[in-house]
């Protein structure tokens, strides 16, 4: 978990990036550099393009123009097991089979570090275990993940992407479903993670406060492109906010953090 | 995140140490007793269905010993018309129910698990239906009449699922596509079998109906000869195939994530479901329900090593041992194997209709 890159030559970019569905252009001609060793959130209204724009990060979708670079490279010339070695995803709603347990979820993220017939070892055997502490599941390895709460399972499916050991990990609305406490506690889970090993965390957020409250960088998305970012203190202005979410309101400090905090105006 | 032992300052990076090892003590313990159970139970059900095919032997039409029986299959003793009916009457027939069965079981498991839906077996989306379709044109349509049924029969299987991949194809496979157009597939079958029958004469149409039953032992030694090798040869595999189930049964964009080839790997995983069920079905016609509930079966035996394609395979060979022991010997009248398979699996189909969409299993 080194980062040994200058921050010049950002280890996750997307040049002049173009991507849709069908005719649909849903992002247009974008350009972004990650920030290396940092949590950036994506928000931005329903249907901005945010979900579509991680997915593109991730090489799930293929892009109708331009391209997402990983270490200077496009993403999609390089081994599909070589980017989940470096690139880990955590999709919207991710499905499990049917009983599956918990400790063979997690295991799963190791995936990408077997071979067809090596298929376990002492370093898959540390990752999963490290995992299993960092979000605090090791009493659930026994457990169907069908039986657990939706903030224990989100925290397990996190725990399958740390298994997989990147240096960059990808989230899609991991909050989604979960109460308030729990979406807060995932984020600090978040923050704890990339503050502990430097890991660069992307994960796009529906909750603006809650996004200037744990993120370090902020994207604002309307309509395809990147409206503003920056940290959240700079970025997230009622100018902005009425512009990305047609919202007038006011923002405030936030009492605890001091951080920006939206409070939609009139009645 | 704070946790209690996250307090020593010599590692603040990491978990705490002592949570560490608890957490590797845990996984380890699970691990094994998964471990465990992946082994143990393919090898005793197999053990089971083994010692079951014994029991056919002497239990069949004549009443033979254990020691006959054995000593006929090593090949210790010689007596002429014990052999007669080990060897050549009754073995071939115990073979070929576990072959069939072995095969079904595994295709079976293969297709609900990438398809990620129980009610995807390929005697659902469309398999069994086109080989049948091939099958009973064989019978009823003279141009094909010099054609051996099971030849048939294997490449109607599979051009149907060439068809329904190509017609499922748009950049890409999903699932839910491929099932939908296995199910109009199906139906598109039935209805060519339904049209040859009304074109056949009494005696074509009622070995039709037999063949479309299902029935083990209706192919001779040829066919199952071919499917007791493919069966072999799909053994080395096994572990490759294991290994691409469990990330493929996650869900596509998962998979993708974890650095999983969709395409090529769906592709590989659908080709030997459907060469094990058209080989299957060539040799015994459709049997019904086989591959539905070999699976789920197994899974539960299985608990948390669930998915293993061996123990699918074996639960499928004893379905079909003792369906086939039922329908030859148990029922008043001697019927086709699938009479029975179907009796036991329409109830299950119906349970699992009901229950699946409760789990929001469905899609």
């Amino acid at each position: 978990m080194t980062l040994t890159e200058s921050p010049a030559t950002p280890r996750l970019a997307a040049r002049d990036l173009s991507l849709g569905y069908d005719d649909r252009v849903v992002v247009d001609s974008l350009d972004l550099d990650v920030l290396d060793g940092r949590v950036t959130a994506i928000v931005g209204a329903n249907a901005c393009g945010k979900s579509t724009l991680l997915r593109g990060l991730a090489r799930l979708l293929r892009p109708s123009a331009g391209e997402v670079l990983l270490d200077g490279t496009p993403i999609l010339d390089r081994g599909s097991r070589e980017v989940a070695r470096i690139l880990g995803l955590l999709p919207q709603t991710p499905v499990a089979p049917d009983g599956i347990t918990v400790a063979d979820l997690v295991s799963r993220g190791r995936h990408p570090h077997q071979g067809w017939f090596r298929q376990w070892s002492t370093r898959d055997e540390t990752a999963v275990a490290d995992a299993l502490a960092a979000t605090d599941t090791v009493e659930l390895v026994d457990r169907p993940l069908h039986a657990l709460s939706g903030g224990q399972r989100q925290r397990v499916w996190i725990a399958m992407a740390l298994a997989q050991e990147t240096d960059l990990l990808l989230l899609d609305e991991p909050t989604t479903y979960l109460d308030i406490s729990h979406q807060v506690d995932l984020l600090r889970l978040l923050r704890a993670l990339n503050r502990a090993t430097g890991r660069t965390i992307v994960t796009v957020l529906h909750d603006l406060n809650l996004a200037c409250r744990y993120s370090d960088h902020l994207i604002v998305m309307s309509a395809g492109r990147i409206l503003a970012e920056g940290p959240p203190a700079d970025v997230v202005t009622a100018d902005v906010v009425e512009a990305a979410f047609g919202l007038p309101c006011v923002v405030v400090p936030d009492p605890v953090a001091g951080t920006p905090m939206v409070v939609p105006a009139g009645d | 995140m704070s946790t209690p032992t996250a307090a020593a300052p010599a590692a603040p990076t990491r978990p705490g140490e002592e949570n560490r090892t608890d957490a590797r003590g845990a996984l380890r313990r699970t691990r094994q007793r998964r471990r465990i159970r992946a082994l143990a139970v393919p090898v005793v059900l197999l053990s089971v269905a083994a010692l079951l095919a014994l029991l056919t032997l002497c239990f069949g039409s004549v009443r033979l010993s254990l020691d006959q029986v054995l000593g006929s299959l090593l090949g210790i003793r010689d007596n002429g018309a014990v052999d007669f009916i080990v060897r050549d009457l009754a073995g071939p027939q115990v073979r070929a129910a576990l072959c069939v069965g072995l095969a079904l079981g595994a295709a079976g498991t293969i297709f609900q698990q990438l398809l990620r839906n129980p009610l995807a077996s390929p005697d659902f989306v469309g398999i069994s239906a086109g080989a049948s379709a091939a099958a009973v044109a064989g019978i009823a349509v003279p141009a094909f009449a010099g054609a051996s049924l099971p030849a048939l029969a294997f490449v109607g299987g599979l051009v149907t699922a060439a068809v329904m991949y190509l017609l499922a194809w748009r950049d890409g496979i999903t699932g839910y596509r491929f099932v939908l157009i296995g199910i109009g597939t199906a139906a598109f079958s039935t209805g060519i079998v339904g049209y040859l029958l009304t074109r056949t004469s009494l005696t074509e149409a009622r070995a039709a109906l037999h063949w479309l039953t299902g029935s083990i032992g209706q192919a001779g030694d040829a066919e199952n000869d071919v499917l007791l090798v493919a069966l072999i040869v799909f053994v080395p595999f096994i572990p490759v195939l294991q290994r691409m189930l469990r990330t493929v049964e996650m869900g596509d964009d998962t998979a993708r994530g974890l650095g999983v080839r969709m395409e090529p790997t769906r592709l590989a995983l659908i080709a030997v479901g459907v060469l094990l069920t058209s080989l299957a079905t060539a040799v015994a016609g459709p049997i019904a329900f086989v591959a539905l509930v070999a699976g789920p079966v197994a899974d539960r035996l299985l608990g948390s090593a669930r998915g293993g394609i061996v123990a699918a395979g074996a639960v499928g060979a004893l379905l079909c041992l003792v369906a086939d022991y039922v329908a030859q010997y148990l029922l008043p009248v001697e019927v086709p194997t699938g009479v029975v398979t179907g009796a036991v699996g329409a109830p299950y189909l119906l349970w699992l209709i009901a229950t699946t969409n409760r789990r929001g299993m469905g899609g």
